[in-house]
């Protein structure tokens, strides 16, 4: 099919149609170096609206957002100038008169296309010109936004924001949330822990129990979705812990020994599950429930980027002396005034000659002997879940081991740069925190573009 | 059962013996090759302060930072290394005797929340690896001893729970089904 591209009017300017990159601006005459070509009125559209509609269709390529947090559309040519790297094409977001102006960076030659940067490193950091980390788009000319192979890098809009806790929409965000495994809606993929409870005959024990529960700190927050109390069978049992080991009940209230069973690890979210879950025990309905995935803040997903530059400057560094290109690093965490531990680690199975010397073990051996030197160090208390509370940065996906032992050690949340779909233990080979039966789940977030200087053999485990 | 396996066990069951008596899990190992131990060892998690020093990866470290027994660079240490230990091991145990090569494994009691050879996931064959060879593990050896030492740790105080707790009208259970 034959397709004609509109005309325009500005003299300096053409919309040319090809085949394999879609609609694209292009000069029609020689033009000079900081020349406004375009003045492009905008359109606003709601975040409510931009999610029912705009986030789904075309228009999701098209949209800039704005300084205020509204996402825009540019009317006119603006919604046609082409991402490359290397463009030709700057422009400025204007909100005295709701416009984006459009200037030459350079002296441009007749028929050459005119093309932007979607500025994701500018989002970030929006003052200097480092260059990306992350790899430039394969360089075949100016692509199409439509032609971008991948869908998920192309939404970076320049944002101008001085306000560290602006949340950022999800689609801005520079990782991908790994979704959580779904809903357990039949009787074989029900996530169950081993709880202890007891048996209370006399229902005037009951309230003595929940006071005694509160008083010894057994008012778990893991168990906030499970109901303390199960009436069945004219059984009434009393929730009581998680853990190997059984609490100690009060002795005059001459109970029998608390005993183990399965519950759910987590509250319902349907209705089936509901009633899968409360088989197993009274279990809290909450569909929906917010807060599973948290809001990330501009400073927050600066914090990320920043992080992710340590891994990737560590894991160059492991290259440059011989070592595969690997690399782990625990931030301080974000916000947290106390907990500003942190520490980084590479790959070096070569230079050990041993092929368990792997950036996590590395690093998590590091954090142990950070532990371990400290003068107030204790080992009691469960303080060898070393990464619980912390968030690690890695540069590849984890092997099944390193998974393992990321879990073993307790860690919140993980973020990867490059995918490792053969060996890998979070998302790749396997998903190890939605393994049914483990105890302990952390969250995984992949960066969305991988870094092809990183690129190792697919059969290796990182 | 073979007798062979069962004294190999027997010296797995010592260092789980021993790793009770230093109030850590008690999970023992031994690794075999040519008819002698090579190397055993337990599990340090609380002394070492770090939930992965199982007794294996303990072991391991051992075999490979020792020039007689690891003399050269081989993409499979273990290939002709057998492993004895008192517990299934776990994930991350499995998936590292994987890429070590390990000839085989014999183990006790099954790890319902861990286990990497097929309580959890079959990280040793079950779970496939573009390149590392799949190996047997068997389990079921001195299975009984294996379970009621683990009952004897937690029945004890276990300071390194994340919150103390007293046991001391807790009852030994004896029956294993």
């Amino acid at each position: 099919m034959s397709f004609t591209a509109p005309e325009h009017l500005n003299s300096d300017c053409r919309i040319r149609y090809s085949e394999d990159k879609g609609k694209g601006v292009y000069a029609s005459q020689k033009i000079q170096r900081n020349t406004v070509i375009e003045i492009s009125p905008v359109l606003f559209v709601g975040i409510p609206e931009y999610e029912q509609h705009g986030s789904f269709d075309a228009l999701d390529h098209h949209t800039y957002k704005w300084k205020d947090g509204r996402t825009a559309v540019a009317l006119g040519l603006g919604s046609l100038f082409k991402h490359s790297n290397t463009p030709n094409v700057s422009y400025t977001l204007d909100p005295q008169t709701d416009s984006i102006r459009y200037e030459t960076a350079r002296d441009i030659c007749p028929d050459e296309e005119l093309c932007i940067f979607y500025d994701h490193k500018v989002w970030f950091d929006p003052v200097g010109e480092a260059i990306p980390a992350i790899d430039p788009e394969p360089q075949a000319g100016c692509e199409g936004l439509s032609t971008i192979g991948n869908d998920d890098i192309d939404e970076e809009m320049p944002l101008n924001t001085d306000n560290p806790d602006e949340i950022v929409h999800e689609l801005y965000l520079p990782f991908k949330i790994l979704k959580p495994s779904p809903e357990e809606e039949d009787q074989n993929s029900i996530r169950t822990v081993l709880a202890w409870v007891v048996d209370v005959p006399e229902p005037r024990h009951l309230a003595t129990l929940l006071k005694w529960l509160k008083s010894y700190g057994l008012d778990d927050p893991n168990l906030g979705h499970l109901k303390r109390i199960r009436k069945q069978d004219d059984t009434t049992t009393l929730l009581l812990s998680i853990g190997p080991t059984p609490p100690q009940l009060p002795v005059e209230l001459e109970l029998a020994s608390p005993f183990q069973i399965p519950v759910p690890s987590s509250p319902a979210l349907t209705l089936t599950s509901l009633s899968l879950k409360s088989a197993f025990w009274p279990t809290f309905y909450a569909p929906k429930r917010k807060g599973e995935i948290e809001t990330w803040s501009c400073g927050r997903v600066a914090w990320a980027r920043e992080a992710m530059e340590v891994v990737i400057t560590e894991a160059l560094r492991s290259q440059s002396e011989g070592e595969l290109p690997i690399s782990a690093f625990m931030p301080a965490s974000y916000g947290d005034g106390d907990d500003k531990k942190s520490a980084v680690s590479h790959d070096t199975r070569t230079s050990t000659s041993h092929p368990l010397r792997h950036a996590v073990l590395n690093l998590i051996r590091q954090v142990a002997n950070l532990d371990l030197g400290h003068p107030n160090s204790s080992s009691e208390n469960g303080s060898h879940y070393l990464l619980t509370g912390k968030t690690v940065f890695l540069s590849h996906e984890p092997c099944v081991m390193c998974s393992m032992a990321l879990l073993h050690s307790r860690v919140k949340q993980i973020f990867y740069l490059n995918p490792m779909s053969r060996t890998g233990g979070c998302g790749g080979a396997t998903c190890l925190p939605i393994v049914h039966g483990v105890n302990h789940r952390f969250e995984i977030f992949v960066w969305k573009q991988t870094l092809s200087k990183l690129a190792i053999n697919e059969v290796l485990d990182a | 059962m073979d007798s062979t396996h069962l004294h190999w066990m027997r010296e797995a069951m010592a260092m789980a013996k021993e790793a009770l008596a230093a109030g850590e899990v008690p999970v023992g190992c031994v690794f075999v090759r040519d008819e002698k131990v090579i190397a055993k060892a337990r599990n340090r998690t609380n002394q070492l302060r770090n939930a992965t020093r199982h007794a294996e990866l303990e072991a391991i470290d051992e075999i490979l930072s020792d020039k007689t027994l690891t003399p050269q660079v081989t993409k499979y240490p273990l290939s002709s290394t057998t492993l004895y230990v008192t517990v299934e091991p776990c994930i991350m145990c499995a998936s590292a005797l994987r890429q070590l090569g390990i000839r085989e494994v014999f183990y006790g009691c099954g790890n319902e929340r861990f286990g990497g050879c097929g309580s959890v996931l079959g990280v040793n064959n079950n779970l496939n690896h573009p390149t590392h060879p799949a190996y047997k593990a068997t389990g079921g050896y001195f299975r009984e001893d294996a379970i009621m030492i683990l009952r004897r740790f937690y029945i004890t105080e276990n300071t390194n729970a994340p919150i103390p707790k007293l046991k001391a009208n807790r009852i030994l259970k004896t029956e294993i089904h």
